[in-house]
Order: structure tokens, then C-alpha cells, then sequence
């Protein structure tokens, strides 16, 4: 797992779930916040940092990706979906919110609508459970990748060390279980979802054009969309502040979340 | 070449109006006012029998020289009293502005009178900022986010939610939207910014009130910009708003230039002028450093009898790329209406039916 920026409230552990031995990242108290990831794998971020202040953030890393080692039993997102929630189980979570990313929305809103009594909400950043024709995931150097997740690449400070082995491997795993670009399946299961989803979509996401989120308007009964300003595909990391914000209120309040309560007296 | 006429609701200015910016509002005139937007009907009126494609409208605020705080209600009174010319909003200046009331009362200006609007989106001069208290330095991003915010706004099908950072909405779902596609847009400026953004957006661009050749470098640097895009704007995708002296010949325009005033009517004071300039580092054309206008006199693009305007006309086409020229021929401000009059009929009769094919 990469770790970028400050992020020593992090600790590390491995839970046994499903016939898998599960990597995780975990920091902070409360409800449980469980991160699924991208096809590019797990990465912490100061998204997670400041989430972790208010949140039990527990951070997978799916089998088939990283230290969550080789996968070639799981055949689908729906298949992941159920060791998911093994793993999570298994961390004694009887309760919590998903937040996931790209990849794994189609994980997350598989767990949603297959566990309803465990999933209170579900914040989806840029995901890919309804691509655009033919799209793959990305790849080459990290710097090639940057062009691709990010509206500003210039202002990444780091970027992850170059592991094109690596990425082979994760892309083959990917491309095996992520399904067709549209699937019926799932989405006849969010039509029927009554789960509270928040939709994020950054105005400058390459991968996914953030046109998308009007399907997921259009398939979630309660669906709220919402387009972070400025950002490329990975939003958490290129504005981490406007992303927690909305997260952490959603979270909090659901759909109550569009009522504004910032308080705007300049001088009582 | 289209031509615009650049309306500014022209108060008859008092000879003994003190010459500093703010002006007071104990010297504004109320009969005067309602008289200036009673002749803003007939010179539209007028222009449109000679043939005018455009009329133009600005936002301006706290000025007794063009007296239209809000284009919106300039547009909406005018439309009712024409019939084909186009009416533009050269335009709402966004980052002072909430951008979904833009982007709301655009959308219904487009739909009181559909196919009859061109709208401008607008940085704004420094000096604008002192009037609704908005930070200098905060001007260009919050004019960058507010025009993606609008026409985000007016294109979203769903409800939707925009975590910005500077605005920031739970839900945006416009009733009602624009036409769809929305009339035609311009970003307004010379900045590098303002040449992508209308480039990624395949928006037009609008540049005003500069000399031949930074005018041209503005619209270059757009041009391959919307290259970059993989797309090539047209004629009618460029736009230019300047001031034009025209006289029945070259000597008697070159007398109109020299007696005119060669100060600006309402300069800030020089303390002032000079933190404003300070605080506003980021306005540039085509990416290269320039110093705000504050309080400047504002330049004549063209001047001469018909035959010399004609061909500085066709030089902006050539040189520029300009399809539709925003014309002032007077000063705002000039309290001549007579003259002005005159100058738009003889630019009616003796240089619009030459130019039509450039």
C-alpha cells in the first residue's frame, strides 16, 4: 500500500475472510467507514487522514491487489462483493458506511443492495459502475497515469514509484471480474436500492466524464449528485478538503445534507 | 462581418459633476435617468432600421457614463420593443455574481425570446470590484469556476450538487433551462485563461478595447488553443469591442480625435488607482503580463472617412479574425445625441453595406 502525505494514524492488519487473507489500513473511532478502492489499488490519502478524525476509516486492499495477494477464484464484482462483506464481518462491523472508489462502486453498490441492514450510506467518488464504451483502465508510468486520474498532475507532489509488473498483474485481475460496461443486473439492483448514495464526480475526470453521474441520478432512488470543481478522476486526493466536506456531511445527514447550516453573520 | 452597436443607456452628464470615482448620488438626476433608458429604445430602434446585426450590453455599477447595473433588465426592456436585431450581454460579470442567478436569468432571457440572445460571461475591470466588495486577487478563479458552474447549469439534466472553492450548492436544477444548445456564448477577454476556457468549452471568445496587434495575439493564442481541442472557431466565434471614430472624411475624423477628451471622465484617486492595480497581478493577454486598467481612457481602434475605416475594418478581419465588430462611435458619456445619431446613420449608409462581405 502507498502511503502519501502524513498518515501516522494508519495501522495495518489482516483479517481471514472468504478462503483470503485481507490486507486492510485502519485509523480512527465511530461508525466504520470502509474504503474500497480502484482498479489502481489501495492508496491512502489526506482524504483518509481527515476522515479518520471523525470516522473508523478501514481501508481494504480487494484480493487480486497487493498484499491481499493473487485472486483467480473471485469471477465478478458481485462475487467480491460477498467476500467484502465476509471481511468486514469479520472485523466484528455490524454497521457502517461504504465510501468507494472507481473499481470499486460496483463492489460497493453490490454489498449495498445484498446487505441492507449493514450499509447505513454509500458515497461513491468517480465510479465506474456505468463506463463509457470500451474504456480501460489506465495504465503506463506513473507519470502517464497522472495525465489520466488528475486535472492538475502538475500539483501532485508525489506520485507512486513505477511498478509496471505490478500493474499488469492488478489490470489482468481487473479487466477479469470488472463485467460489461453497462450491466443489467446491476443496475435493475439500484433501481431497487434505497440505501442513501452520494454520487461525486470531479468537472475534469478523463476516465469518467462526470456526464455519467446524470445515470446514476436517473437509477438511485436516493441518489444525490453532486460535481467537485477542479478535480480529474481522483478526487479525494486532488481536493481533499471540498471532498471530506461533502462526505463527512452526507454521511452525517443523508439527504438532509442539502440544507445549509453554515452560519454567514459577519459580525453579531 | 456582422456589426454590433454598443448601447450604454446614455445620462446626460451635468457639466459640473465632480470628476472622481465613486460619483455621488446626490448629483443623479431621476428625470435624466428615466430619459437616458427611454433613448436606449430608440437608438435600438434605430440601429436595427439600419441594419445593425447586434446590439450590445454591459454591466457596469456605481457609473453615471453607462448607467446599466444589470444587463438582464437592459435586455429584457429592450427585447420587447425589437423585432430581429440580436441583443448581447457583453455581459454579466460572473465573479462578483451569484453564477446560478446568471445562469437563471440568461436561461430565461433565452426563453422569453428564443434565437434573439448572444451572451457574454465577464471577468470585469478592477475597478468593478469595489462595488460588490470582492477580493482583486480572487477575481480569476472565481470567474473560471462560476462560468463552468453556469453552464454546468444550464446543460445538467439531473439535480445536481457543486462542491466548488469558491461556491458551493446542495442543489442546482434549473426551471427553466436555456434553448438547447444555449444561445450563442462568449467568454469575455484577452487572458490566456479566458482563450482556454472558451477553447475547452467550444465557446466563442470576445476581446475589447486594445490596438490591432494585442488583440490579434489574444485571438491567436484562442485559435490554437481550440486547435488543441480539435476544433477551428469560425468568423462569427470572434468577437471585438471597440471605440471607432468615423467623419464624412479622414480630416474631419482626425478633428473628432483630437478634440476629444484625453482624460478619464471618473479616474479612482492615484493612491487608490494604484492598490487596485496592486492587488489585481494575474490580467494578461494571451499569457503575457499586463497592468490593470484602472481608470484608464480607453483607446480608438478605428478611425478616418468611410474608405479608411473600411479598410481597418478588413485588416481586424484579416489580422484578428474578427466576425462581429462591438462598436462605440462616441464616448459614452458625450452629451451630443444629435451627433451620435449622425455618426451611426453615416455608418449605416456609407461603410455596413462594404463591409458585409469581409
Amino acid at each position: 500500500m502507498t502511503l502519501q502525505g502524513d498518515t501516522p494514524r494508519f495501522s495495518e492488519g489482516f483479517v481471514e475472510a472468504d478462503g483470503f487473507h485481507i490486507h486492510y489500513m485502519s485509523a480512527g473511532e465511530g461508525l466504520p467507514l470502509i474504503h474500497l478502492h480502484g482498479a489502481g489499488g489501495p492508496r491512502l490519502t489526506p482524504a483518509h487522514d481527515k476522515l479518520s478524525r471523525q470516522h473508523r476509516v478501514i481501508a481494504f486492499e480487494m484480493p487480486g491487489f497487493g498484499r491481499s495477494g493473487h485472486n483467480t477464484r473471485t469471477s465478478s464484482t458481485a462475487d467480491m462483493a460477498e467476500t467484502m462483506h465476509a471481511a468486514i464481518r469479520a472485523l466484528g462491523v455490524e454497521r457502517c458506511n461504504l465510501w468507494a472508489t472507481s473499481f470499486g462502486a460496483r463492489v460497493a453498490l453490490w454489498l449495498a443492495a445484498r446487505q441492507p441492514t449493514l450499509v447505513s450510506a454509500l458515497v461513491l467518488e468517480a465510479p465506474a459502475a456505468i463506463r463509457p464504451a470500451g474504456q480501460m483502465p489506465p495504465s503506463g508510468s506513473p507519470e502517464e497515469v497522472a495525465r489520466m486520474i488528475y486535472a492538475h498532475p502538475e500539483r501532485q507532489a508525489s506520485l507512486p514509484a513505477a511498478d509496471l509488473a505490478g500493474q499488469a498483474k492488478t489490470r489482468e485481475f481487473v479487466m477479469r471480474v470488472r463485467g460489461p460496461d453497462r450491466d443489467a443486473d446491476l443496475e435493475a439492483a439500484m433501481r431497487r436500492l434505497e440505501t442513501p448514495v452520494l454520487v461525486l464526480f470531479g468537472t475534469h475526470d478523463q476516465l469518467m466524464p462526470p456526464e455519467l453521474g446524470r445515470h446514476y441520478k436517473e437509477l438511485l432512488a436516493n441518489g444525490h449528485l453532486v460535481f467537485v470543481y477542479d478535480a480529474g478522476h481522483a478526487i479525494s486526493t486532488e481536493r481533499p478538503e471540498a471532498f471530506v466536506e461533502v462526505t463527512s456531511d452526507f454521511l452525517e445527514r443523508h439527504e438532509a445534507f442539502v440544507i445549509n447550516r453554515v452560519g454567514t453573520v459577519k459580525y453579531p | 462581418m456582422k456589426v454590433s452597436y454598443f448601447e450604454t443607456g446614455r445620462y446626460v452628464l451635468p457639466p459640473d459633476l465632480a470628476r472622481e470615482w465613486p460619483v455621488p448620488p446626490a448629483a443623479y438626476d431621476p428625470g435624466d435617468g428615466a430619459e437616458a433608458f427611454r433613448g436606449m429604445v430608440d437608438r435600438v430602434q434605430f440601429v436595427e432600421r439600419l441594419g445593425f446585426d447586434w446590439i450590445s450590453l454591459s454591466e457596469h455599477h456605481y457609473s453615471p457614463r453607462i448607467l446599466t447595473p444589470s444587463p438582464v433588465v437592459s435586455a429584457a426592456w429592450i427585447a420587447a420593443r425589437v423585432n430581429t436585431i440580436k441583443i448581447a450581454l457583453l455581459g454579466p460579470i460572473v465573479p462578483t455574481s451569484n453564477p446560478i442567478r446568471i445562469a437563471e436569468e440568461l436561461a430565461m432571457l433565452d426563453t422569453l425570446a428564443p434565437g434573439r440572445f448572444v451572451f457574454g460571461l465577464l471577468r470585469g475591470t478592477t475597478n468593478e470590484y469595489l462595488s460588490y466588495d470582492l477580493n482583486p486577487t480572487e477575481a480569476r478563479e472565481r470567474t473560471d469556476e462560476g462560468m463552468e458552474l453556469i453552464l454546468k447549469a444550464w446543460t445538467e439534466p439531473q439535480p445536481f450538487g457543486w462542491q466548488g472553492r469558491y461556491f458551493q450548492y446542495r442543489t442546482v436544477s434549473l426551471w427553466p433551462r436555456p434553448q438547447q444548445p444555449p444561445a450563442p456564448t462568449y467568454v469575455l477577454g484577452t487572458s490566456a485563461e479566458a482563450g482556454a476556457f472558451a477553447a475547452r468549452h467550444h465557446l466563442g471568445l470576445g476581446v475589447s478595447y486594445g490596438n490591432f496587434d494585442s488583440m490579434a495575439r489574444a485571438t491567436g493564442y484562442y485559435r490554437q488553443q481550440c486547435a488543441q481541442y480539435g476544433w477551428s472557431p469560425g468568423p462569427d466565434d470572434i468577437v471585438w469591442r471597440a471605440n471607432m471614430i468615423l467623419g464624412e472624411t479622414d480630416e474631419a475624423a482626425e478633428n473628432a480625435l483630437n478634440r476629444r477628451d484625453k482624460q478619464a471622465p471618473f479616474p479612482v484617486r492615484a493612491g487608490l488607482r494604484d492598490a487596485l492595480i496592486a492587488a489585481d497581478t494575474t490580467r494578461n493577454i494571451a499569457g503575457q503580463s499586463q497592468r490593470a486598467n484602472v481608470g484608464g481612457v480607453l483607446p480608438i481602434s478605428f478611425c478616418g472617412g468611410p474608405d479608411r475605416v473600411v479598410d481597418q475594418i478588413r485588416r481586424a478581419r484579416e489580422q484578428i479574425g474578427v466576425g462581429v465588430l462591438d462598436l462605440s462611435l462616441t464616448d459614452p458619456g458625450t452629451g451630443d445625441m444629435d451627433a451620435m445619431m449622425e455618426g451611426l446613420d453615416l455608418f449605416g449608409r456609407s461603410v455596413l453595406p462594404r463591409i458585409r462581405e469581409i
